[in-house]
């Protein structure tokens, strides 16, 4: 009976409980096969495989790996730009494609390209399957969709991930905030999927609707991806709080087309990855060698997946703490990710000398239930002096409370950040600009120079 | 067709028989006589059973060449 096995608790039980080193040896056998193919039939990977005078043959242990160069989203780009629309890092003919997405692009930057076969769109809901079992779904939830369907990847993987666990689908695209309230309620859902920053703003306009999620839903399970919020304590409570349900994090890239990290149900305190079908390696952001658990490092990603886009070695940026699978009872034999995605090593600011990150400042302004949506401002004084401000959207109801608040904030974010100084301000609310995905909360309006008397430059 | 896995081990016989199934959806795929209602859900079909073999270590293969 397909509904017999809802109370296994691995989706692949073979490959999800088999011994580390067999793990590891099912990595070097689909990164070989993966290589030849490469060399085979993508011209991207052929010459630059060439030029580092490799060849798949030389992979005779993972770490062979490191015999393969780099490859980087700007070498991405570049070929895409010199072959457009596509590059030539196809591995296939365009027409065996029944998907186009894109990268967000909220970095500003022009969005990376991305086709999927029958074949690719499959594997990318499997990798679904994987994570959205670990958190509990099941072929009797109800899941719900807060998600504009559009070029953007998102959660469309999810989407088709929940149809092969046999779940109830509900696509809520194209529509209020308030209606999606609404629909949330009335059908019943048990699970809800969106952005945290999403998450959070359905909260409050329930709570404006005079909708108590926690009382008046069924969700039980809210799961969260697109931004580091899932990950970030203050932020889960929140949510926890405002929908009476648990609230697990997932993570995945465009790039590779799907999820390929996920918090299971014991939530160990980080995301488990799919190393069966992904390779991760942590590497030293700067100096490029391999950094063991325990260690910040920055996440470079082999995916066995997509063959149509081959991706091997591509360097994400991402910020990592990988810790053992030891770290979680759940009995999965997969590295874990602790705290998820701290941040991105390209999105570190430098104000007076004090590295700043959006989340940690997150972290902080999220333990402040006043508090309904935030900006952090980073501008110059006089062209000479780096400052920043953090702006706050206060709940009517809370106003009294702002003076003591804002001490109280500015106090917090400095101690966290070796004293810096934080300006905390009210702005009225509504004027912050929400976001249903990749929320960007960070504003630089220092210009390129560096001002004067700085001793060092902006990374 | 292959009586062990990518690591060596042993088929089970449920791995045997979704072994079996697709190669056969794959032989049948590759076929250049079908009418599109059988062409291309036969397409959808090989495409879960690539999943399922993969998922239980039976083969890592592309299978762009037969337009899934």
């Amino acid at each position: 009976m397909i509904t017999a096995c809802s109370d296994i608790p691995y989706w692949n039980p073979k490959n999800e409980t088999m011994p580390r080193a067999a793990l590891r040896a099912l990595q070097l056998a689909k990164l070989g096969r993966l290589c030849e193919w490469a060399a085979a039939r993508s011209p991207f990977h052929r010459r630059r495989f060439a030029a580092a005078r490799f060849t798949p043959a030389q992979l005779r242990t993972l770490d062979d790996i490191r015999r393969i160069p780099i490859m980087t989203r700007e070498e991405w780009m570049e070929s895409q730009a010199e072959a457009p629309p596509y590059g030539d890092l196809l591995a296939a003919s365009p027409t065996n494609a029944i998907r186009y997405h894109i990268t967000s692009g909220s970095s500003g930057r022009t969005p990376i390209r991305v086709l999927d076969s029958t074949r690719d769109w499959e594997w990318g809901a499997e990798m679904w399957g994987y994570a959205l079992w670990a958190t509990g779904i099941r072929p009797t939830d109800v899941v719900y969709f807060a998600f504009g369907y559009g070029s953007f990847i998102g959660f469309w993987g999810a989407h088709y991930g929940c149809e092969k666990i046999g779940a109830l689908v509900i696509p809520g695209g194209a529509q209020s905030t308030a209606n999606r309230v609404r629909q949330i309620v009335e059908t019943g859902a048990t699970t809800v999927l969106t952005t945290p920053t999403y998450a959070l703003r359905l909260a409050q306009e329930a709570a404006e609707l005079g909708v108590d999620l926690a009382r008046q839903s069924r969700v039980d399970k809210l799961i969260v991806s697109g931004e580091p919020g899932g990950s970030i304590a203050s932020v889960k409570r929140r949510l926890e709080a405002a929908w009476g349900a648990r609230c697990l994090d997932v993570a995945g890239m465009t790039e590779i087309g799907t999820v390929v990290m996920y918090e299971c149900a014991e939530r160990p305190g980080g995301m488990h990855v799919i190393e069966d079908n992904v390779l991760e390696e942590t590497l030293h952001p700067e100096t490029g060698e391999p950094v063991g658990y325990e260690e910040r490092a920055e996440r470079v990603v082999t995916s066995f997946g997509r063959g149509f886009i081959p991706l091997i070695r591509y360097r994400t940026r991402d910020m990592v703490v990988k810790v053992p699978h030891t770290r979680c009872t759940c009995g999965r034999n997969t590295d874990i990710y602790a705290g998820g995605i701290l941040g991105r090593w390209d999105d570190m600011k430098l104000v007076r000398g004090t590295n700043v990150y959006q989340r940690s400042v997150e972290q902080i302004v999220r333990e402040y239930d006043a508090i309904d949506e935030f900006q952090i401002r980073l501008w110059r004084k006089d062209d000479l002096r780096d400052e920043i401000t953090v702006r706050v959207e206060v709940k009517a109801e809370r106003e009294p409370e702002w003076e003591g608040l804002r001490e109280s904030l500015a106090a917090a974010l400095g101690a966290a950040h070796e004293g810096l100084r934080f300006d905390v301000e009210a702005v009225p609310r509504g004027s912050l600009p929400r976001f249903e995905l990749k929320a960007k909360r960070l504003v630089d309006e220092r210009g390129a120079t560096a001002p004067r008397g700085s001793d060092r430059e902006e990374p | 067709m292959t009586d062990v896995d990518l690591l060596g081990r042993p088929l089970a016989s449920v791995e045997q028989q979704v072994l079996e199934l697709y190669e056969k959806t794959k032989a049948l795929a590759a076929r250049d006589d079908l009418p599109p209602c059988l062409a291309r859900n036969l397409g959808r079909v090989l495409a879960c059973l690539w999943q399922v073999t993969n998922d239980l270590d039976l083969q890592f293969e592309q299978t762009y060449d037969l337009g899934v």
